[in-house]
């Protein structure tokens, strides 16, 4: 079995680094053709690793030493159990088919092969992340995904806005990822080791407080991947990157990794309610927080961006109550119709020449109805509404919240679920039914080629069945998660009638309104409107308070810098070659002067003398009498 | 082959010498040839090296002045040997990629002696010795600057050459000290480090000289306040100077902190280890802001080196076996990586004469290689896993985690300021649209400059995946240079502070 474990992890790292070869040279089609491929590879290679597993088993390997110094030791150890096996088969499955729709997406690309390389890279950081036995080994996916995220987002290096947000969202991250360096510091100096077994096993016996600090930091790293507020600008501004891009890494896999990692620490946070408490609160708060920006957002991405920051929301809250299998569950389901849900807006983008703003779009379905099926179903599904797989992994969610007595928790994801589903709408409506604006605007809008919706009909077949097999999955994740415990048999029925009558009150309510496209009144003069659309302001108080004013105080420390630091050292400097100049009238050659010198020089040895042997100790005595 | 060390030494100054009878246009092949052999010779001494042993191999002893204890006394164990190996590894690197014409004769000449005097400190186990080597390698360098250098070199070399000579010889009064001290309690006069080691002081001889020490290694580091002669040396000196004074000359004055500093006065090391943390840390995340600040490509470089050399300093004075190892991984990962980025600075020097920030952008899409190099530098830079320069980062705030949490997290931000100035500084020159009519000319990297490149960026990854052969002799080493700072400690608090490494194998 090891064999395929090797097969899953290495199979995305050799296409990337062929695909690097020819990174700078002209499109080759089969680049795309072989990465797939490879990826397919990988992913067969994780349904034999999940069936295996299935069966009872767990496979870990270590491959080799990574580092060890002193007590410390850290291998390339990888696991592939319960949980990374279902990130495995999300990050294969998405990743391949974003694979084969790229190769029609970035087909006119220059850098079609570059491009792939990437892509290729960033599947593997992703399944370093989710199959590594140790923190460490985490953190090296951590780290890898956000260089390839870096990497990705700033594909068309030429678009400033495009390397401003890449290089967002690396340093944003990386403010996070301090916090989960300290966690893992914590975590070895109070275990004496990073391996996931072996520190889980001791957390029990640690100190609370210390417990509390692992979890927070732990958690710390978590909110700059999985874009957590206040960490949360950067995933709105990644949206520069390619489509594709968007799809796997910003949408379905690196995004939830934060979901992951609370997910794979259950022991640390199952002892201290009280942080998965503030995590869940979080969560919710995000979960709103980010659905009311895209209740009014005009660009086609965005509003999705921001959708996938509100469903991060909403699985935080799950794993933050002790309901790891549901954010886990959510995690999967979210990933099938999240990513689905990109690939359509890439599919309308690229049909409307790069233009974003869904104010140009308007009846759309009569060019693109494959297209305009697709991301009905990935809105039906987002939407929570039966049978799709959103209504039963976030029906789960809510149930949590109830469940726990955390009644506001439920109340805000109950109004977010209406949110979700008024907004998805919108889209829906604005962009695919209504007048059609684009033509006005000379644009010649085409469907996509047919393979790109083939390779995206596997997601839509996965977003509208996945949660039927919700019993099948509990099973399997239970093995290693603590099953949760509902208290809400009695009212289970009302709950699901209430959560999906607001969703049903949110999409009736869109088609209405967008019904003939956007409304017409003019909203700009609006305040909350205009809170909304500028983000709350977060992205402008960030770059007064902290962009600016970092800049400054470099300028001013460079000043510094040059004008006390290095003076004071040029001004000592200065004073010997001074001192020297001044005195050399003493080295005049003529004798009478410099007899006159030596006499000088005689007095005040003599002087010194004398102070020393007679008159101090006269001085120390009297001194120590009165003393 | 029992004189290995000596050989290492002075093969390239005797080379050097006979160079003056080289022909103008052979000395480059003779200079490329006799540091090639001298990296071969090298690599042979680092297969020879016992990986197991964790004490002094290859020892030379030759008394010299015996009435004063003073001798010939050289040794190689796991702490030194990729410090030397870089040595000559840099050396040929940068002989083979030289670009200068002017003087070249002159130019390689003073790179072999330079390279004598920088085998010579690392291999030195007599203070006097390591003290000529020490004083000696200042002369080359300011010949390189003052000859080569920029339109302010007088200045940048004099300054370069008084600051840093004024903290040696600060350090030469401790060494003297040191051996009348030793005098006075065994009777005997000594100037060897290892009969050093084994000489117990009283705390406040021991603070004391730790100071006069300090002194002259901090300059040389530089740590802050004492770094702002480095951004002139670097802003003045020819690219083959910024790469050696970066890659190898700074770690001159850390490794004399693990040398000396460390095992000599390891309750002064202790007393001294919060206060030299937070001059670390300002080196850190200060050093980082003006790099920040900076409008030339190689300042930022210059100014990430005193950032980085602050990470360096945290690692060793943890004071644990995580942190030192750390600190000693990273000296060797700090020089390849700056010294490779001071050569990429020299590559679009050469094309474009100018090292303005402002005067590039979009580089990437005429220079994809250039830019790709430089990218993986960058990483290297700003500690991603699996490059070089994560794990000495790693190891040495997680070292320093043990001693202060609190400082560690606030040292901890150097992943971050690092990400800043490098990623802004990156941007800048390769993002973008490429305007400037001047760029779009440019020639991608050239056989010669990949030849120097290419394998330093091999190291890079293959380093940061696998740096076991290296961690292991250093590890070795410094587990058996903590355990003698253990027992020599003399108070109960020191003891506490520097952990004693055999109970804890024993209790695993």
């Amino acid at each position: 079995m090891e064999i395929y474990l090797y097969i899953a992890l290495f199979a995305p790292l050799l296409g990337s680094l062929i695909a690097a070869l020819f990174a700078t040279s002209k499109k080759i089609v089969f680049i795309g053709l072989l990465t797939s491929g490879l990826l397919f590879v990988s992913w067969v290679a994780s349904v034999i690793l999940a069936i295996h597993i299935y069966g009872g088993h767990i496979v870990h390997v270590e491959m080799m030493d990574w580092i060890m110094a002193g007590n410390l030791h850290i291998p390339f150890g990888f696991v592939a159990d319960n949980i990374s096996v279902v990130m495995m088969l999300v990050v294969t499955t998405v990743s391949t088919v974003v694979h084969v729709y790229s190769m029609g997406y970035m087909s006119h690309d220059a850098g079609y092969n570059r491009f792939f390389s990437y892509l290729s890279a960033f599947v593997f950081s992703m399944m370093i992340l989710v199959m590594s036995d140790n923190f460490a080994g985490l953190f090296i996916g951590w780290e890898g995904v956000g260089l390839c995220s870096w990497l990705l987002i700033g594909f068309w290096y030429h678009k400033e806005s495009a390397s401003w947000a890449a290089n967002e969202a690396f340093i944003m991250n990386r403010i996070a990822d301090l916090g989960m360096l300290v966690g893992i510091f914590l975590i070895y100096w109070n275990t004496g080791t990073l391996q996931y077994d072996e520190a889980f096993k001791l957390v029990p016996q640690l100190e609370m407080d210390i417990i509390v600090s692992i979890g927070i930091f732990l958690f710390i790293g978590a909110m700059g991947k999985s874009a957590q507020f206040p960490l949360h600008p950067w995933l709105a501004d990644a949206m520069e990157g390619p489509t594709p891009v968007s799809a796997l890494i910003h949408a379905a896999t690196m995004v939830t990794a934060g979901v992951y990692l609370v997910v794979r620490a259950n022991p640390i946070y199952d002892v201290i309610p009280n942080v998965g408490y503030f995590i869940a609160s979080l969560g919710a708060f995000v979960a709103i927080f980010a659905a009311t920006m895209a209740l009014v957002n005009q660009d086609i991405k965005r509003i999705v961006a921001y959708s996938t920051l509100s469903q991060l929301g909403y699985m935080f809250v799950a794993a933050g109550l002790g309901a790891y299998w549901v954010a886990l569950f959510h995690l999967v389901t979210h990933a099938f119709f999240k990513a689905l849900l990109f690939l359509g807006a890439g599919n309308v983008m690229h049909a409307m020449d790069d233009e974003l703003n869904i104010m140009k779009m308007g009846q759309m379905k009569k060019v693109m109805a494959g297209t305009s099926a697709l991301m009905l179903i990935a809105s039906v599904a987002l939407s929570g509404i039966y049978p799709l797989a959103g209504f039963f992994s976030k029906d789960k969610i809510l149930e949590v919240a109830f469940s726990s007595d955390h009644y506001i928790l439920w109340g805000t994801l109950w109004v977010t679920a209406g949110l979700t589903a008024f907004y998805s709408f919108r889209v829906i409506m604005i962009v695919f039914y209504g007048e059609e604006r684009y033509k006005k605007l000379g644009f010649h809008p085409h469907e996509a080629y047919p393979f790109m919706l083939w390779a995206m009909a596997p997601l839509a077949v996965l977003a509208i069945i996945a949660g039927f097999f919700e019993h099948q999955f509990v099973h399997f994740v239970t093995v290693l998660l603590p099953s949760y415990e509902f208290h809400t048999h009695h009212v289970e029925n009302i709950l699901i009638a209430v959560t999906s009558a607001i969703a049903i009150l949110g999409i009736a309510t869109a088609v209405i309104m967008y019904k003939h496209g956007p409304i017409k009144k003019d909203l700009t003069g609006c305040k909350i409107y205009q809170l909304l659309i500028n983000q709350y302001y977060i992205p402008k108080i960030y770059e007064k308070v902290f962009i600016e004013p970092y800049e400054e105080l470099s300028r001013i420390f460079w000043k510094i810098d040059q004008k006390m630091v290095d003076s004071s050292v040029d001004f000592i400097a200065t004073r010997f070659y001074k001192t020297g100049e001044a005195t050399r009238g003493m080295q005049s050659g003529n004798l009478s002067n410099m007899l006159i010198w030596m006499v000088v020089g005689l007095v005040i040895l003599l002087f010194t003398a004398v102070v020393l042997t007679q008159v101090l100790p006269i001085v120390a005595d009297l001194y120590s009498k009165v003393g | 082959m029992e004189h290995i060390l000596s050989i290492l030494i002075f093969f390239p100054a005797v080379a050097g010498l006979l160079g003056f009878l080289v022909d103008r246009n052979s000395i480059r092949a003779y200079a490329v040839a006799v540091t090639g052999i001298e990296f071969l010779l090298s690599i042979w001494l680092v297969y020879m090296f016992d990986m197991n042993y964790d004490g002094m191999q290859f020892v030379e002893s030759i008394a010299l002045i015996p009435s004063f204890g003073i001798s010939y006394f050289l040794g190689i164990d796991g702490i030194s040997l990729f410090i030397v190996l870089m040595s000559t590894f840099f050396t040929f690197i940068g002989v083979v990629s030289l670009t200068e014409t002017r003087n070249i004769k002159e130019m390689m000449i003073t790179l072999l002696f330079l390279e004598m005097t920088m085998v010579g400190v690392f291999l030195s186990l007599d203070a006097i010795m390591f003290y000529l080597f020490w004083e000696l390698s200042l002369v080359p360098m300011l010949y390189i600057i003052g000859a080569w250098g920029g339109p302010l070199r007088v200045y940048a070399s004099v300054k370069f050459f008084l600051y840093t000579f004024a903290g040696s010889l600060i350090m030469l009064v401790g060494m003297l000290a040191m051996a009348y001290l030793y005098y006075q309690t065994t009777g005997e006069w000594s100037f060897n480090i290892l009969e050093w080691y084994r000489l117990v002081l009283p705390e406040n001889f021991q603070f004391w000289l730790f100071i006069a020490f300090f002194l002259g290694f901090a300059i040389k580091v530089p740590m802050f306040p004492f770094h702002t002669w480095l951004p002139y040396a670097h802003g003045q000196a020819p690219t083959i100077g910024s790469v050696i004074l970066a890659a190898i000359l700074l770690k001159m004055g850390t490794y004399g902190f693990v040398r000396f500093s460390l095992p000599l006065f390891p309750d002064a090391s202790v007393t001294f280890m919060m206060p030299i943390a937070i001059l670390a840390i300002i080196m850190i995340i200060y050093t980082a802001m003006i790099a920040n600040a900076q409008k030339d490509i190689k300042q930022v470089i210059a100014y990430s080196s005193v950032s980085h050399m602050g990470v360096i300093i945290l690692g060793t004075f943890a004071l644990n076996v995580e942190g030192i190892t750390g600190s000693i991984f990273l000296m060797i990962s700090h020089g390849i990586v700056s010294g490779a980025l001071f050569l990429l600075v020299g590559v679009i020097y050469d094309r474009r004469h100018t090292k303005l920030l402002s005067d590039f952008g979009g580089l990437s899409s005429v220079m994809p290689k250039y830019a790709v190099i430089f990218a993986i530098m960058m990483m290297g830079s700003v500690g991603l896993p699996l490059t070089i320069g994560f794990v000495g980062e790693f190891l040495s705030l997680l070292g320093f985690f043990q001693q202060s949490q609190t400082l560690a997290l606030i040292a901890g931000t150097a992943i971050i300021v690092g990400a800043i100035y490098m990623l802004g500084a990156y941007r800048k020159m390769f993002f973008g649209k490429l305007e400037n009519e001047e760029n779009k000319k440019l020639k991608d990297l050239n056989g010669k400059e990949l030849f120097a490149l290419v394998p330093l960026t091999a190291l890079v990854i293959i380093l940061g995946v696998y740096p076991k052969p290296i961690l292991e002799p250093i590890d070795k080493s410094v587990t058996a240079l903590v355990r003698l700072m253990h027992e020599k400690a003399l108070t109960e608090e020191t003891k506490a502070v520097i952990p004693n490494i055999i109970v804890l194998k024993e209790v695993e």
